[in-house]
């Protein structure tokens, strides 16, 4: 597409309204830069040409663009550990705009060159970023789970069939292996940088959710990654075309998905982030065995169901041709799967949480729904046995779009929204209401509002988002807790409000705790919240029993990453928290429990 | 002399110094199984003096005594750090086994030996550069030394030399006269390892990683900068520096699984002895469940290749790696048929109803805050079910000191220790057997069984 040239002064000035303009026109002004991506990575582009590059990959400009690349919202590191040295970085030039080696534009033709992976990565985390930001998603610019503003991109970050989100390091590091006498670059595969950034997106709007020794929650996480992997492929133009000609628009086949699954899924790396798309696993098929990414299936299974469910109904009842029926489906699926994550509560989330949270957002954003998709939605739900009937049967029962909030102490909104210690004070003024214990204090965890779009870009009303969270201390004691006997460790107990710019309450997630002032369904909530501690009892005790849980090794020169464990403890104020620490280990699986006991531990 | 077989381990640390006394006739046959340790090298110095003092024969050689056969299991500085020729000037070795895996011209270890020397390599550049580590990676590189360079040297070279023997490199597949000793009351049968070490306990994933290693740092070496020459400049020194310490290191991943192989190809060794058997395990591991043509533990492999040895009951067990909870055959929580579970319950079964084992084993260990889970305290409670030779430990040291579990030598001594299983009877141990007695050995005596 042909740019036009506009002076520097005035493209600032459109840059702060860009916003308001739809993107062919920030591409002809050139606010949105093409670059050249992998499409899947260079295993797929092999098998089928066609399929190679991303013809359709643009990036938003922003003023402090600059070598590395580094962007606001990311530096790309070009470091090895394993040599310690570090590759040239990729220059940035304003005027061509477009990222170079040299003289030469790192484009497609330098495909081999390590600065056309830099680039390759940063683009799609760019793009990534904008699709989680955008109205279609959650509406605002979305923190990372640290303090600090910028995620560091490692794309070579030395020998290994590896690639990890860090909270620690604020880095995603992307690690290069040998297959068949390939080289293997996880930097270049699109589905493992979409589902490490998923890692990352999570971990900034949920950062409680790493504390967890839970099986869900871990498995939340993983579900997360593979969602913004599919979801992200799945609005790709190429891909699009290809899996209607496939399955002939009937895309409800799961054969033809499957195919097209092999197709997009198997690469060297064999990450199966489609195939995981067309499990049927069902929530009673979990065992107490099964790791994260196994459990995850069920509810990406899910999802990808009800992506057939309203693509068959696109078409059949709505009379749309396949291309269109799928487009509409995408379109409606990230507005569907990625809007409800700022209703989850801040800590422990469980499928049924999810579950939950979408039929909320979706009557929220669609409250009429004239073709039932809340019905369809809630079918799926309880065929994978991530709701039950009870809950069906309370979702069923008439009810208003908004429920006023039981409150002592009426406060407005604006106040509320004007500062977490205004926030505070509402809660603080509403405790026995709200079942935060009146000797508990507690913090605000995070509050910012949305600005969120429906169908055809229509605006919403503005979400503010509010989640406070405290801890209930209580003792591990037994020899079932093993070395942790006699620790002290904490529930996380809280919850999320979201109200409308009016004040209505728009859904209230909480995790309740033991501790509960008498008042209104006060039993009830003291009860979830019993059943809350002796879960997680229940769950650390499995864990220790386990050997999951086990100490970082580390140095100035890095860790060992075999020995990193599933759960890694800490200690903050002489209390013990126990987090998770998400690896993705692309080789073969070892059964944790055939490592023996001393998993973590090293050799020596 | 005495008619009993006589196992002495000696209070070393964390390491291992057990000396063996074989009765064989009119005469004993001496026995001395590694000298290591990761603590004080005076412990070993006093150990060799004492069995000098108080255990050997006169040799042939006047002034010396006599030592019958040095077995070093495996290349660990707690196993052979005391191997100073000067601890051993005033005593004649008759012989000395060594593990295939230190033979260098071994010609089923190249990838193995290869593995280690780059390890030993990056090991020493990092105590070069004196980095901060976390106190088990600093271990890890202790265990690389030139120290340990010393210790090997004596072993390959200066003690056989002093001696007038060679050192005999053994495995499983070494025919028994080429291991012949001058011993007629009982056998010393060779375990572990296999001959072919590479197969066994590298196996192909660990070699395909390191080839794909080797050719990718040579790659990317010529096509990046030194740190020195162009550190990174969009981003901060303290994210940089927190960066390189949380990415993955070959370095050490490589030599933690050098490291690993190295305990997996210790001599285990079995002596048949007037119808009793005695296991000596090194530091032997056990790693799942066996897989061909991947890396294996020890125990896995000896199971899977040599079952008929470890099919029967033993009379003594050695506990394997101070008290590692991968060094014996136990997987806690895993079904009775799982493989490990399979060998624990032949080796030291389980006594029968109100019946009483009869079995002993040692422990070779002590509690450090460098390497906080050893020995594995659950371990040592169940092995405890097992054999005859125990002590309710907690009870002992409360009786001779009320304060005892006040005075934890670390701060977190009883998250690992843990006071429940040692209420419970574990197998004796020597540091708490010095604690409790004051001596600076354990010994174990073995009736004749015919």
């Amino acid at each position: 597409m042909a740019t036009i040239d506009i002076p520097e002064s005035m493209k600032k000035k459109l840059y702060a309204v860009a916003h308001v303009l739809d993107s062919n026109t920030e591409k002809k002004l050139g606010l949105r830069i093409p670059f050249d991506v992998y499409l899947q990575d260079p295993y797929v582009m092999s098998m089928d040409p066609k399929f190679g590059f991303d013809d359709d990959c643009y990036v938003r400009w922003e003023p402090g663009i600059t070598d590395g690349p580094t962007s606001a919202r990311f530096v790309v590191v070009d470091y090895n550990g394993d040599t310690e040295r570090i590759a040239t970085p990729a220059k940035w030039d304003e005027k061509k705009l477009k990222f170079l080696k040299g003289r030469r534009i790192l484009n497609r033709k330098y495909k081999d060159n390590l600065q056309f992976h830099q680039v390759n990565v940063w683009a799609i985390l760019q793009r990534a970023l904008d699709f989680f930001e955008s109205g279609f998603a959650l509406g605002r610019p979305i923190p990372w789970g640290y303090k600090g503003n910028r995620l560091i991109v490692v794309p070579h970050a030395g020998y290994g069939e590896n690639a990890f989100y860090d909270r620690g390091s604020k880095s995603l590091q992307f690690y290069f292996f040998e297959s068949d006498g390939k080289t293997v670059y996880t930097c270049l595969s699109t589905d493992i940088i979409h589902h490490e950034f998923g890692h990352a997106v999570l971990d900034g709007i949920r950062p409680y959710y790493l504390e967890s020794v839970s099986q869900e929650t871990a498995a939340f996480h993983e579900f997360i990654g593979d969602l913004t992997a599919i979801l992200i492929i799945l609005r790709n133009n190429d891909f699009r075309r290809k899996l209607v000609e496939v399955t002939e628009g009937n895309i409800s086949e799961a054969d033809h998905l499957a195919h097209i699954a092999e197709e997009f899924g198997n690469t060297v790396v064999g990450q199966p982030y489609l195939r995981t798309a067309k499990s049927e696993m069902t929530m009673d098929q979990v065992s107490e065995d099964d790791g994260p990414h196994k459990v995850s299936q069920v509810l990406t299974g899910a999802m990808f169901q009800i992506i057939k469910v309203i693509s068959s109904h696109y078409l059949e009842e709505r009379g749309r041709t396949p291309r269109q029926a799928f487009w509409d489906t995408i379109q409606r699926m990230q507005r569907m799967a990625i809007q409800p994550l700022d209703l989850l509560p801040p800590a422990d989330v469980t499928f049924k949480d999810y579950a939950l949270a979408v039929l909320r957002s979706e009557e929220l954003s669609n409250p009429t729904d004239p073709y039932n998709y809340q019905t369809k939605m809630r079918d799926v739900f309880l065929n994978r046995g991530i709701l039950d009937e009870t809950d069906i049967e309370n979702l069923e029962k008439p009810h208003y779009l908004y429920e006023r909030l039981r409150m002592s102490i009426f406060h407005d909104i604006d106040n509320i929204s004007r500062s977490r210690t205004a926030a505070y004070r509402f809660l603080n003024d509403n405790r026995k209401e709200l079942y935060i214990p009146q000797y508990q204090d507690f913090i605000i965890a995070d509050m910012y509002d949305a600005n969120k779009y429906t169908r055809q870009a229509r605006r919403m009303p503005k979400q503010i988002i509010l989640e406070y969270i405290w801890r209930e201390e209580f003792k591990l004691m037994g020899p079932e807790y093993g070395r942790f006997d006699g620790e002290i460790t904490s529930l996380l107990c809280g919850g999320t409000l979201v109200f409308d710019e009016n004040g209505n309450v728009l859904s209230w997630f909480r995790k309740p705790g033991t501790q509960v002032t008498k008042g209104k369904d006060w039993k009830q909530e003291m009860e979830q919240g019993e059943k809350r501690l002796y879960d997680l009892m229940n769950d650390i005790k499995k864990q220790v029993q386990e050997g999951r849980i086990g100490l970082v090794h580390d140095s100035e020169l890095g860790v060992i990453g075999s020995r990193v464990p599933p759960i890694v403890p800490r200690k903050v104020n002489r209390a013990l928290r126990l987090e998770l620490s998400p690896h993705l280990r692309l080789a073969e699986e070892i059964s944790e429990k055939d490592l023996g006991e001393r998993k973590w531990e090293i050799s020596f | 002399m005495g008619n009993k077989l006589l196992v002495r381990a000696y209070n070393v640390g964390v390491g291992d110094c057990i000396y063996v006394r074989i009765p064989d006739g009119d005469q004993n046959f001496h026995i001395l199984i590694d000298c290591g340790t990761i603590s004080s090298i005076n412990l070993l110095k006093s150990a060799i003096k004492h069995i000098e003092e108080y255990m050997l024969p006169d040799a042939e050689e006047p002034g010396k005594k006599r030592l019958d056969l040095v077995v070093v299991t495996h290349r660990h500085r707690d196993h052979i750090k005391g191997f100073d020729p000067t601890f051993f000037g005033n005593i004649q070795i008759k012989n000395i086994w060594l593990s295939a895996a230190m033979d260098k011209q071994h010609p089923q270890a190249a990838k193995t030996l290869s593995l280690h020397d780059s390890a030993t390599r990056a090991m020493r550049d990092i105590e070069a550069r004196g980095l901060a580590l976390s106190p088990t990676l600093q271990l890890l590189v202790s265990m690389y030394s030139i120290n340990n360079t010393d210790a090997m040297k004596a072993l390959r070279q200066d003690l056989p030399e002093a001696n007038g023997i060679e050192p005999v490199y053994v495995h499983a597949d070494k025919p028994q006269n080429e291991l012949s000793l001058p011993l007629n009351s009982a056998s010393i049968r060779v375990l572990a390892p296999e001959k072919d070490i590479d197969g066994y306990y590298l196996g192909e994933e660990a070699d395909e990683m390191l080839r794909g290693f080797a050719g990718h740092r040579t790659y990317f070496t010529r096509r990046s900068v030194s740190i020195v020459d162009a550190y990174p400049e969009n981003i901060s020194a303290g994210d940089f520096r927190l960066l390189r310490s949380r990415l993955l290191s070959n370095a050490f991943a490589f030599a933690e699984t050098d490291s690993s192989i190295q305990n997996n190809t210790s001599v285990v060794l079995l002596i048949e002895w007037r119808n009793r058997r005695l296991l000596f395990t090194g530091d032997a591991e056990w790693e799942g469940e066996y897989k061909d043509g991947k890396h294996n533990g020890s125990w896995n492999v000896m199971w899977t290749v040599r079952p008929q040895h470890l099919c029967n009951p033993v009379d003594f067990l050695k506990i394997g790696h101070h008290g590692s909870c991968n060094a014996t055959p136990w997987a806690k929580g895993r079904s009775l048929d799982y493989e490990v579970n399979q060998i624990l319950n032949e080796i030291l079964p389980l006594p029968e109803g109100n019946k009483k084992p009869s079995a002993k084993a040692i422990a070779s260990t002590q509690r450090t805050k460098v390497y906080k889970p050893i020995p594995a305290a659950e371990l040592l409670e169940e092995l405890g079910k097992r054999v005859s030779n125990t002590r309710t430990y907690y009870q002992e040291l409360s009786a001779l000191d009320l304060d005892f579990e006040e005075k934890q030598p670390f701060e977190d001594y009883w998250e690992y220790e843990q006071v429940d299983c040692l209420m419970k009877p574990q197998p004796w141990r020597t540091d708490l057997e010095n604690m409790l007695t004051g001596v600076d050995y354990v010994d174990v005596e073995i009736e004749p069984g015919d």
